[in-house]
């Protein structure tokens, strides 16, 4: 079947009107948080204001005698269920069980009729504590003799593929990854020119305006909880492991979700919500604060030692990469994050010996888990750093190193994995141009560009069911989350697409893991790509049902009919699908299903699903008296096959770009001892509209060279990645400056240009 | 979600009755106005009141006025009423000048001038740029009416000068007369500034010479504060007082005892007193 190509589509590849759009803007969408149960009570946390330390007691007697509270639930009265959880380590208890391992860490969950007496009775829940000696840094943590952060080993969890848990060691290492390929040795040594440096990352929180609300309804028939969780099937075999129950006994049900960018994606609130109503016999509702979202999750901050060679040519030879990362308390995702960062470090470049040693390290901290981009943000800084430090060694322009070093479409990057599927040097090119790199520069600013290529997708396992009405409406349901990056308005096009059907008549279903089909996650850009393919591949499936429906009604063979837009065509008659659902029924409210279901063979037997391109170009000025960094002009490529909501891909990738900013510029938890500093929205900066550039270029690029509908391929992360080093690189540009440490805040900046002048001033006398 | 304990709320109908109650509620009690720093910080359980004491439904009390050269601005009048006040406008643009710049028109529409200096959060932008303005504040208790120079409200982070049993009604700020140059800078990351600097400047000559000057810096000390050193250096001729800039600059710093804490280190925050004084300077006297 020939493939329609940009221009011949009728709904696809089009910016219509968001399917949520109106919803939201008029207040009526419905969120987790907006749900009432009948006879719903609330939970709130009490904390742990210590970051190691022995439970030596716990006393609710008290504060089950204030006023409205139903039940106090602690580490020491959850017996009868399985309290640990976690997808890749089964390490992490719904509530500290023996021993607090960060500050914030929740150790009761008081559950009361209404949300304040639970907030006022938290102060009568009694805790004795013994503290330890913590590690709250990743050198304390590897350093002989160190606390440890767990003494014992777990079970594995849904994930197959990490490190036995069971043979860990005595150590605070959650995970290690090895990547090798060719000789790195005898290739530093016959190198032309090397760099070499040690960067560091930031721990950031990937702030969402919602933050975790969940609400759960656990009784004879099951347990249902409505949440704000990315992953719904993963959260749904999560409590099923800690409830002992079957697949189908647990619901797990996700409206719209305000926001996630990877801090949603996995089990967080829900096992301790489920556990409340468990034990209280009543629906609860658990609804965190920002600043309790920041005691939630985070992501891994990361230090990498890395040097990269070139030989005479330019041509990239060697890469050798050392990456710490501080997981925090538990492992959540952070042992995918190290095998992200260690494949991610190679970037979209042709690099004949490679050697990474990626560690995730267990700290007192708040545990760490994805943010997007995850893995490819702390190693793009370093990676993409080092191309322009190489590029000055060489005396050649950064773009044109870039250039000679990137691989070709079907070029492969990485031994084992897909080959690139993108054209970076067109990518490149097009910044290049709406930077104006020609133009001369003011003084005192910057530019830069920078790309990446992360191996996006995850685990190709999707599902889907497309309802086609008599009545020719066409509902899809889906287990994909929208999380207001636009996915219920991209499936929702593609089955108009399909179906023929004006977009108003398709509806689409949000995951409801006891209706919507299996969907392993929305995450790793995955949505448009698999979830619209399944959808796409759905549509077809019911045509074919619908055309062998067709041609019994016309009394002759399938292959002889014609396919039209949306219906079929035989000799001078033409049936709609309408036509043929009511003349095959004989009713007119009847419906048939589509299916799809896709996994890792075929076509998507190879990993990744696709590589998903970041490529990034920004000009800077920097205000040298006060180290301050503004950002002038942003560039952005969405090189995402095809884009089949063009405006909602420029939104991410302006998005995604934004977060990228906030980490190069601003974004960073700090620590004191054991006490965050900053875990508040006074106190930790995200990005504001002020920041944004005057001058933005989000331009698009459309090969439809993806494996998704059409050739589509995802987009939203990539544009974060590359953020961090452009800004770093285009420092240096503007000032002579090298900053290997994010963010680079004004006091950062301002000091290594008054280092710089100390330095100058001391060559002249 | 960010739960507020319980509490109560009073709404007294006179500025005697507000007293009154503060007076019968004694520690338990707050008077409470615009409640955007109050209320953050209860919601942070920070500060603890059972009662809280409406004093912005007290009428009369955000009433803006010009008497005998002197603003007269009521102390439940919002950030934003004082911002758009063409009064305070065409009498002290400064002043509008600054409230424009107060953290974000939501907190400026609720947040009130009495609020924020009585909650006296060394970030307050007001509370420096009155300091330099000489501004002085009314209060108001059994013992009856009172005006509190600026120099002597705050007297600390979080701490003024007001009895236990009175009330703020009021702040009173000099108009500007023709020979005022002033200007307030400030420095500004996150949500509240790193830096604010206020500069007066008297000139009898167009800006020839300047002959008195009133400098105080906020955000780099527990209160906002002028340095006596600074503003003789800032007094003479033009070309003195711009020769004198940096050592006015780290005459400030010097009196606000710099301190190395999260937002910066000692000597980055004496660096932006002096890029931030001439850049104060620079924008008094009207130079691009």
């Amino acid at each position: 079947m020939s493939r329609k190509k940009p221009g011949e589509f009728q709904v696809v590849n089009h910016s219509v009107a968001r399917e949520d759009g109106v919803a939201k803007v008029t207040g009526r969408a419905v969120y987790a948080s907006d749900i009432r149960l009948e006879g719903m009570a609330y939970a709130k946390l009490l904390r742990s204001p210590f970051a190691h330390a022995r439970i030596l007691s716990i006393d609710a007697s008290e504060a089950l005698r204030q006023p409205g509270v139903i039940a106090v639930l602690h580490g020491n009265n959850l017996q009868g269920i399985d309290p640990y959880y976690g997808h890749a380590v089964k390490d992490h208890p719904l509530l500290a069980i023996g021993k607090v391992r960060f500050l914030g860490e929740p150790v009761a969950a008081v559950v009361a009729e209404d949300e304040r007496s639970a907030y006022e009775a938290l102060e009568s829940v009694r805790v004795e504590y013994e503290e330890l000696p913590g590690v709250l840094e990743v050198d304390a943590a590897l350093a002989d003799g160190a606390p440890l952060v767990h003494e014992t080993s777990y079970a594995g969890g849904s994930f197959r593929g990490f490190d036995d848990p069971g043979s860990m060691k005595a150590s605070n290492i959650c995970q290690e990854v090895h990547l090798e390929w060719g000789d790195v040795a005898a290739a530093f040594a016959q190198a032309a020119q090397v760099v070499e440096g040690v960067y560091y990352f930031p721990m950031a929180y990937a702030y969402a305006m919602e933050a975790y609300v969940s609400i759960a309804d656990y009784n004879d028939s099951g347990l249902t909880v409505y949440s704000s969780a990315q992953h719904p099937f993963i959260v749904r075999h999560d409590l099923a492991g800690v409830f002992g129950l079957f697949l189908n006994r647990v619901r797990v049900v996700v409206p719209f979700v305000g926001g996630g960018y990877g801090s949603k994606s996995y089990t967080k609130i829900e096992p301790l919500t489920a556990a409340c109503s468990w034990k209280a016999k009543r629906p609860v509702k658990l609804q965190l604060s920002v600043a309790e979202a920041m005691l939630t999750t985070r992501n891994d901050d990361a230090r990498v030692r890395i040097r990269t060679a070139v030989d005479r040519e330019g041509r990239l030879v060697a890469r050798e990469a050392t990456i710490h990362l501080n997981t925090g308390a538990y492992a959540e995702n952070s042992p995918l994050v190290a095998r992200k960062a260690a494949n991610r470090i190679v970037g979209p470049y042709r690099i004949p010996n490679v050697k990474v040693d990626c560690c995730a390290i267990y700290t007192n901290t708040v545990p760490a888990s994805s943010f997007r981009g995850f893995g490819a943000t702390q190693v793009t800084f370093p990676g993409e750093s080092q191309m322009d430090e190489l590029a000055e060694k060489l005396s050649c322009h950064p773009v044109e190193f870039r250039r000679k070093n990137l691989a070709a479409r079907g070029e492969s990057i990485h031994p084992g994995l897909r080959p690139l599927d993108a054209d970076l040097a067109g990518d490149i090119a097009m910044v290049v141009q709406a930077l104006e790199t020609d133009k001369p520069l003011s003084k005192g600013h910057g530019r830069a560009v920078a790309c990446s290529a992360s191996d996006a997708g995850s685990d190709p396992v999707t599902s889907t069911i497309v309802h086609v009405y008599a009545d020719g409406s066409v509902s899809v349901m889906t287990g994909s989350t929208e999380l207001g990056q636009g996915s219920h308005t991209v499936l929702r096009q593609i089955a108009a697409e399909e179906m023929g059907v004006e977009l108003q008549k398709v509806r689409v279903i949000g995951p409801d893991t006891a209706v919507t089909p299996f969907e392993r996650s929305t995450g790793a850009s995955r949505t448009t790509t698999l979830m619209g393919r399944a959808v796409l591949e759905a549509c077809q499936e019911a045509i074919v049902q619908l055309r062998d429906m067709a041609a019994e009604i016309l009394k002759t063979a399938p292959e002889n009919l014609i396919l039209e837009r949306s219906g079929v065509a035989f000799q001078d008659r033409r049936l709609s699908w309408q036509d043929v659902l009511r003349t095959f029924f004989g009713l007119s409210d009847c419906s048939i299903i589509g299916r799809a279901y896709l996994r890792k063979v075929g076509d998507l037997a190879l990993l990744p699903v696709f590589w998903e391109i970041g490529c990034t170009g920004v000009e800077i000025a920097v205000d040298a008296e006060t180290g301050r960094i503004c950002l002038e002009r942003l560039v952005t490529v969405g090189d995402v096959g095809l884009a089949i909501h063009p405006a909602m891909v420029e939104g991410q990738d302006l998005g995604a770009a934004t977060m990228g900013l906030g980490i190069g510029l601003y974004e960073e938890l700090l620590y004191e001892g054991q006490q965050l500093l900053n875990g508040n929205l006074l106190d930790y900066r995200v990005p504001r509209f002020s920041d944004l550039a005057p001058k933005i270029d989000l331009l698009l690029v459309q090969n439809q060279d993806g494996r998704g509908p059409y050739g589509a391929k995802g987009g939203g992360e990539g544009s974060l990645n590359p953020i961090p080093a452009c800004l770093a690189n285009a420092l240096y540009q503007a000032t002579g400056v090298r900053l290997r440490r994010l963010p680079l805040t004004p006091e950062r900046v301002w000091r290594a240009l008054r280092e710089q002048r100390n330095k100058g001033d001391n060559v002249g006398h | 979600m960010m739960l507020l304990r319980r509490f109560e709320i009073h709404q007294p109908t006179s500025v005697a009755e507000a007293v009154q109650m503060l007076a019968h509620f004694g520690e338990d009690a707050s008077f409470y106005a615009g409640g955007t720093e109050l209320l953050l910080a209860m919601k942070h359980d920070v500060l603890r009141y059972k009662h809280l004491i409406d004093v912005k439904v007290v009428s009369g009390l955000d009433s803006i006025e010009l008497r005998d050269g002197i603003l007269r601005i009521g102390a439940t009048a919002t950030h934003r009423s004082v911002e758009r006040s063409p009064l305070i406008r065409s009498h002290l643009p400064v002043f509008v000048d600054m409230e424009q710049r107060v953290a974000n028109v939501r907190v400026r529409n609720t947040g009130t001038l009495g609020g924020n200096l009585c909650f006296a959060d060394p970030h307050s932008d007001p509370a420096t740029l009155l300091l330099a303005l000489g501004a002085s504040v009314v209060a108001e208790g059994p013992r009856g009416r009172r005006e509190i120079p600026m120099e002597d409200f705050i007297t600390d982070a979080y701490e003024t000068s007001l009895g236990t049993d009175e009330v703020l009604t009021g702040i009173q700020v000099p108009a500007a007369t023709p020979q005022q140059r002033a200007a307030y800078v400030k420095f500004q990351v996150h949500e509240r500034p790193m830096l604010g600097l206020a500069l007066v400047l008297e000139t009898s000559d167009n800006g020839e010479s300047f002959r008195d000057a009133r400098v105080a810096v906020g955000c780099v000390s527990p209160r906002a504060l002028r340095s006596a050193e600074a503003e003789s250096l800032l007094t003479g001729s033009r070309s003195a007082v711009e020769g004198n800039l940096l050592r006015a600059a780290d005459a400030l710093a010097d009196s606000a005892e710099l301190m190395d804490d999260p937002e910066g280190s000692a000597e980055y925050k004496r660096n932006l007193i002096q890029t931030f004084l001439r850049r104060a300077f620079q924008k008094a006297v009207g130079q691009p």
